[in-house]
């Protein structure tokens, strides 16, 4: 077959959000693709500069769906670094809590997709219902199965009482058992490794020429955690270890996922038992001193940052958020190259995309390297184009 | 072969699913679920309406007579709420300083009027 | 032969097309039901694959541009005559009226009939996906073809006949043949699996890679036909497994008076069938999908070679028998 133009997206089966690849395809190899992003662009960054600091958390929370405690806890971390505020412990261990509870229902439901994209529907029923469980719990604290709206500036608005603590824990062992079921599961189905070894494979320094972050890179060997390497919350007081892999394939970066979900099971439980007395939250006074501060947070992809910029007044001047999928998109266009059409939907899947949060609007001209302000006009004639094979994203 | 004996054991087993609305479905009580105004205690700070994230809530002139901390006073206006933007974030139930604006865990029902103003 | 009436009768209402199309759609019903109770859900009614079929009919037929409608309108129904005539030479209570030497031939290539069809349709339908699709469906005809149909020829080189109906009636004085010959009974079941396009050989469907391949642009009454033809191709490719291994819809013993034995040759069908049906739902829930140079990989390497060594055994348990 000669070179045909594949279009996978916007609209597709396989991708969750849109997002347009056009692949040029010979046969079923894939020889280039153009990456467009910009199907998804909300504007949440300039709303976000009309609202004040309690106003602008719940609409930071919905970035993003599957991870929106990253984003308003990696907010609201920022803000009360400018405001030179120090929540009391109870806080932080709610906070962390909710954290790596966020972290285990995204992995699980990155594996039930994972497992959907090669055909695997029954690993996807399963995992999903395991899922199920830590809904539950977080409904029981929080009022919500997404969208916790646990934070504010200052603390967190809502305790923990005994009962869900005790509700939560007594959850916590038969999740632990399904979380070995699913190890075992992954690496003796022949199906799966067929489908995830060798595929999508990035070495240690193609993850880090391209800036991938989270469990993508970490499968490659990496060993770099935000939590760890630069400690927030209560990472610094809770046993736990970080997860890597040295295949840098997709099935490595399925073991990390796994072994990240029981980590988080240790912390949460360790988080239960340890949970200290106290406030919940301070006064935080209305404004915040003028001042630049870099907030990163390891969301369930990878390293969160939330730049702001405060003046003095009650509202940010600018926020800016990059998210960790936006970092690895660049890794999936170059693994893409030279791998089967049936790859596409199991490599774009692997690093977890989540394109609520990645969507941009910058106009980048990859040939001069140089970035520019545009008129609306311009923007409605342009979107953004990332070659893959030409020159650097 | 853990899949295979795992689904044997399935099939030989009760669905997890909940037949909804036949079987019903369990609400923590810490559920956000429809907001409830209640009139007789509140007066009219219109914190609930300058906190709300999604604007849905917009004062009303209403005069009446409230207790509020072992003192008396009146107040001018009470709070009317758009249903249907309602995110149910809590924020209002947050800052209430009298407990008038509370979130429930009735499950907010679908409707057919935008502009329905919950008072 | 038979007389007109008894042959009106059997090739319309039963075993023929109405008892077909019941037993089609409850085979859905079935596979449908058993894989969602493993995968602990609850899974649709009964009358479900009726209501889908109902609903195919009521829908728009939408045609892209520039596509043949009146091919586009036979090739779902030239599939669906292939897999109903198929049926009628498969033993369902005794002997197949319509049954002669040869016949097993003739059931094997109505049988590679609704891939063809897939192929056409994905070839027609000016679509990438669709073309990809039917590229896929007909590279995977080729791979599991010759192993499929060597394992389907044992049986008849040791029963020494090429009618399935004496095939069958050949393992009631001897063992069946998933017994005697338990290579080609596990080969039979993969490739028909691989046949009718299930996991893990769903690949001309692949739905995460390429929408739904050559099925994209059915629409309506032509999809209602595909869909129906593929569900009788499961029954029709049970049938012919269970036939052919499981001994048809005869016991080991004779049972007179002959009309009893047609009643329960029936259900003696229905359960073999059955049997059939949940080793191939189970086979399609704990798998995911293959790559289609993987499925050559494995399809040329083992399966193939594994039904090469089979007809070795065949061959040499013949002559030793001939001998004996």
């Amino acid at each position: 077959m000669p070179e045909v133009v594949i279009p996978i997206g916007p609209q597709h089966p396989a991708l969750k959000e849109p997002v347009n690849f056009r692949v040029i395809a010979d046969g079923e190899k894939i020889v280039r693709l153009d990456l467009d992003l910009s199907y998804n662009h909300r504007g949440i960054e300039k709303a976000a500069e009309q609202r004040n600091f309690i106003r602008v958390l719940p609409l930071l929370e919905r970035v993003c769906g599957i991870c929106s405690h990253s984003h308003a806890t990696a907010f609201a971390k920022g803000i009360e670094e400018l405001m030179g505020l120090r929540i009391p412990p109870r806080a932080q261990y709610i906070r962390t809590i909710i954290a790596e509870l966020e972290r285990m229902h995204s992995h699980l439901l990155w594996l039930g997709v994972a497992a959907h994209e090669i055909g695997f529907n029954t690993l996807f029923m399963w995992t999903w219902r395991d899922r199920e469980e830590v809904q539950d719990t977080l409904e029981e604290m929080s009022g919500n199965r997404v969208h916790y709206g646990m934070n504010e500036v200052g603390g967190v608005r809502r305790d923990l009482s005994a009962s869900q603590v005790k509700a939560a824990l007594g959850r916590l062992p038969s999740l632990q058992e399904r979380i070995g079921k699913y190890v075992d599961m992954v690496n003796n189905q022949r199906t799966m490794l067929v489908r995830f070894r060798g595929i999508g494979t990035l070495s240690k320094e193609e993850a880090l020429e391209f800036g991938t972050v989270g469990p993508t890179a970490r499968a490659s060997g990496v060993d770099y955690d935000t939590r760890r390497d630069d400690p927030y919350l209560v990472y610094d007081e809770v046993p736990w270890d970080v997860v890597t892999a040295s295949d840098g394939d997709v099935f490595g970066r399925t073991e990390v996922r796994i072994g990240e979900i029981a980590e988080s099971i240790r912390i949460v439980r360790h988080c239960l038992e340890n949970l200290p007395e106290g406030p919940i939250r301070v006064n935080a006074p209305k404004t915040a001193p003028k001042g630049e501060v870099l907030s990163r947070y390891e969301a369930p992809r990878g390293e969160l940052v939330h730049f702001i910029r405060t003046n003095g007044t009650d509202r940010v001047e600018r926020v800016d958020i990059r998210t960790p999928t936006l970092a690895n998109w660049t890794s999936v266009a170059h693994e893409l190259v030279g791998q089967n059409l049936a790859d596409i939907p199991v490599i774009v899947a692997a690093i977890d995309p989540c394109l609520s949060c990645t969507s941009r609007l910058t106009v980048i001209n990859s040939r001069d390297k140089k970035e520019c302000q545009v008129s609306f006009e311009e923007l409605r004639r342009k979107k953004k184009t990332t070659w893959a094979g030409g020159g650097p994203a | 072969m853990s899949v295979l004996g795992e689904m044997v054991r399935n099939l030989l087993s009760k669905p997890v699913t909940i037949l909804y609305p036949v079987q019903k479905v369990p609400v923590p009580e810490a559920f956000r679920g429809r907001v409830r105004i209640t009139a007789e205690r509140c007066i009219g700070c219109s914190m609930c309406s300058l906190v709300c994230p999604s604007h849905a809530i917009t004062m009303i002139p209403d005069e009446c007579e409230v207790e509020f901390r072992g003192k008396k006073l009146t107040r001018k206006k009470r709070p009317g709420m758009k249903l249907f933007k309602c995110i149910r974030c809590g924020l209002c139930e947050r800052h209430c300083p009298a407990d008038a604006i509370q979130l429930t865990i009735e499950i907010p029902l679908p409707g057919t009027d935008r502009e329905a103003v919950v008072t | 032969m038979i007389s007109p009436v008894l042959a009106i009768i059997y090739i319309f209402i039963i075993p023929g097309f109405f008892f077909l199309f019941a037993y089609a759609l409850f085979l859905e019903y079935l596979d449908r039901r058993i894989i969602a109770r493993m995968q602990t859900r609850v899974g649709p009614p009964l009358i479900q694959p009726v209501a889908d079929l109902i609903k195919m009919l009521g829908k728009e037929v939408i045609d892209p541009a520039g596509v043949d409608r009146a091919l586009f309108d036979a090739i779902p129904l030239v599939a669906l005559a292939a897999v109903m005539t198929a049926f009628l030479y498969v033993p369902v209570v005794g002997n197949s009226p319509f049954a002669f030497q040869g016949d097993l031939v003739l059931v094997l290539y109505l049988l590679t009939i609704p891939t063809i069809a897939l192929f056409l349709l994905g070839w027609l339908s000016r679509n990438i996906f669709s073309a990809v699709g039917g590229i896929r469906a007909v590279t995977q005809l080729f791979i599991y073809e010759v192993p499929f149909f060597l394992a389907l020829l044992t049986p008849a080189l040791m029963a020494g006949t090429w009618s399935v109906s004496e095939i069958a009636r050949w393992q009631q004085d001897n063992l069946w043949f998933a017994v005697l010959q338990p290579i080609a009974f596990v080969i039979a079941l993969v490739g028909l699996q691989a046949k009718l396009e299930r996991t893990p050989f769903d690949i001309p469907e692949a739905e995460t890679e390429i929408v739904a391949g050559p099925w994209t642009e059915l629409t309506g009454r032509r999809l209602a036909a595909m869909h129906l033809a593929f569900d009788i191709y499961l029954v029709a490719g049970s049938a012919l497994v269970a036939a052919l291994f499981l001994g048809g819809p005869l016991t080991p013993w004779t049972i007179t008076p002959v009309w009893l034995g047609w009643i329960a040759g029936f259900f003696i069908f229905i359960g073999k069938t059955l049997v059939i049906l949940l080793i191939l739902s189970a086979f399609k829930a704990a798998t995911g999908r293959i790559r289609i140079d993987q499925l050559n990989r494995i399809g040329w390497k083992y399966l193939a070679g594994a039904s090469i060594v089979q007809l070795a055994i065949v061959l040499v348990m013949n002559s030793v028998r001939v001998n004996v």
